[in-house]
């Protein structure tokens, strides 16, 4: 299968147009295997990716450049119970998740 | 999904920012590119419940405007585009993953299939995909939470 996704690069344009992720806490919620993640990890000073799909999440980790390893982290968790304090984050994506 | 937007509210920080990021289903555009030309050959069928789902989705976030939750800030559509190297793959890879949410039927792939045949060598297939990104502010001093325990009164006590 040779499936390329977002072939003209307009995901990662719009997602900095719409948001400033430097040095912010950002939650992505459907965060799926990280792809989008990839995307804008680099500028945050944390990023937390949730899913319920264990098997998404352990590809996001393995594909989780080293570089990122030391700022984003992957977690097991649904949108209707964050397993999180309140005003922990700066930033939250809510990606393709509906 | 209205609880989920009411706990997205309740991580983030005051004045927080929430990013909508999500396909919206209009009967996407099929395809067939080269580096010499771009045709476009059909579009996919949308399903009922792919509908249902934006149309939940888009009620969620305005029952959350109204709650005085969050405020739409900005919003926008773009294009974002599935290729692949033949319409077989294309085929396959929608009913394996999609085909609860849209159908290509059997007259449009054909004419894909004929379109592909008859481009270039390096001719690939693409779905164009309509997608919506909208960024929501967080309101504090909220106006009306239905998934807070209801407090007591002082006169209650």
């Amino acid at each position: 299968m040779t499936l390329q996704k977002d072939v003209e690069g307009n995901e990662k344009k719009y997602l900095h147009k719409f948001a400033d992720f430097t040095n912010k806490r950002v939650l992505e919620i459907g965060c799926g295997e990280g792809r989008l993640t990839r995307q804008y990890a680099h500028a945050s000073s944390l990023t937390v990716g949730i899913d319920p799909d264990q098997d998404a999440l352990r590809v996001a980790l393995i594909e989780s450049p080293h570089n990122l390893k030391s700022k984003v982290d992957f977690a097991r968790a649904q949108a209707e119970q964050l397993p999180f304090s309140k005003e922990t984050f700066d930033l939250a994506v809510l990606a393709w998740s509906f | 999904m209205v609880h989920a937007l009411s706990e997205i509210r309740r991580v983030l920080i005051p004045d927080g920012i929430l990013i909508d990021l999500r396909p919206m289903l209009d009967r996407w555009h099929v395809e067939v590119v080269s580096a010499r030309e771009t045709n476009v050959i059909g579009r996919v069928n949308d399903f009922e419940v792919g509908l249902a789902d934006d149309t939940t989705a888009n009620h969620a976030m305005a029952q959350a405007e109204l709650h005085g939750w969050f405020i739409r800030e900005r919003e926008e559509f773009f294009p974002f585009v599935y290729s692949w190297d033949t319409p077989t793959e294309m085929e396959e890879w929608l009913a394996e993953e999609w085909n609860d949410f849209i159908g290509w039927d059997e007259d449009s792939k054909r004419v894909a299939r004929s379109a592909w045949a008859m481009a270039d060598g390096d001719a690939r297939v693409q779905l164009r995909m309509k997608m919506l990104i909208a960024r929501w502010r967080k309101v504090t001093g909220i106006r009306h939470d239905p998934f807070s325990s209801p407090g007591r009164n002082k006169s209650d006590s």
